[in-house]
């Protein structure tokens, strides 16, 4: 039962942080709305049975990614400037094309059906097994994301540095 | 909740990035509807994961690489950003024509 409240609690708080993200016309209520739609996915990741993902989402996402995209809004547009007015063709043309998508998909979704599996072990969800995962069978993976993490901060470095005007 | 209700959910968040990403004007709300869409995915790949996985640590990871991939994109996304302000003063997307063709 509280369990059950829990999990419509954080599916309410993805939707309404989705619809915040997606309609508010002011730059920061935006990124608000992301922030929240995020923490409601990292509860149900929880709910999913991962409480490192969940950790992991909240870490990274919400205390880096957001907040870089905080920065970003406040070196670029002044706080002040009142926010782009809507463009309502634009507007009407996406939310047809975003329906179609989701009359498509959720009309193969409804056609299908999946096959439910007895949950795994409880050890092998342990954060220990994950590591042994990542360092023995996903190692390449793992090295390869190293790299490209240091090459998109070398990237961001080399594209955003000043240019010096001798 | 069934697979069939986080997965319904997942294809909700997809199709709200889908209609950030066609109808915002502002380069940065651009990005968060992109963040939309890919969590979108890893919702999806999550509830895969707990119900149809005999090994769970294979979507874990694949979630964890997807949000360092994320991480990866929004530090390029948003130095072009920047850049672009300082080269145009605006980040509007119709006013960037510059490389139109």
């Amino acid at each position: 039962m509280l369990e059950q409240v829990a999990v419509g609690g954080f599916v309410v708080l993805v939707l309404a942080g989705g619809v915040m993200a997606a309609w508010m016309r002011h730059i920061l209520y935006a990124i608000i709305g992301l922030g929240i739609s995020l923490f409601g996915l990292a509860g149900l990741f929880l709910n999913l049975g991962s409480p490192f993902v969940a950790s992991m989402q909240i870490l990274i996402y919400i205390g880096g990614i957001v907040v870089a995209i905080i920065f970003a809004m406040m070196l670029s547009i002044a706080m002040t400037v009142q926010p782009l007015e809507r463009n309502r063709p634009k507007v009407w043309f996406a939310g047809l094309c975003a329906a179609t998508f989701f009359g498509g998909v959720a009309w193969l979704l409804e056609r299908t059906e999946f096959e439910v599996i007895p949950p795994a072990a409880a050890q092998s969800w342990e954060l220990a097994q994950l590591g042994h995962a990542l360092l023995n069978r996903y190692n390449l993976v793992f090295e390869t994301l190293s790299l490209v993490l240091l090459l998109a901060i070398i990237g961001a470095i080399l594209i955003a540095r000043q240019e010096r005007t001798s | 909740m069934t697979l069939h209700g986080y997965l319904l959910l997942g294809l909700v968040l997809f199709s709200m990035g889908l209609f950030a990403v066609l109808w915002r004007r502002n380069l940065i709300a651009v990005l968060i509807g992109v963040e939309l869409m890919m969590n979108a995915a890893s919702l999806n790949i999550m509830a895969f994961n707990h119900y149809r996985v005999s090994d769970p640590s294979t979507g874990q990871i694949f979630v964890l690489i997807i949000i360092g991939l994320a991480a990866a994109e929004v530090a390029i996304f948003l130095s072009i950003i920047l850049n672009l302000y300082r080269v145009q003063r605006e980040i509007d997307v119709e006013g960037i024509t510059e490389l139109r063709g």
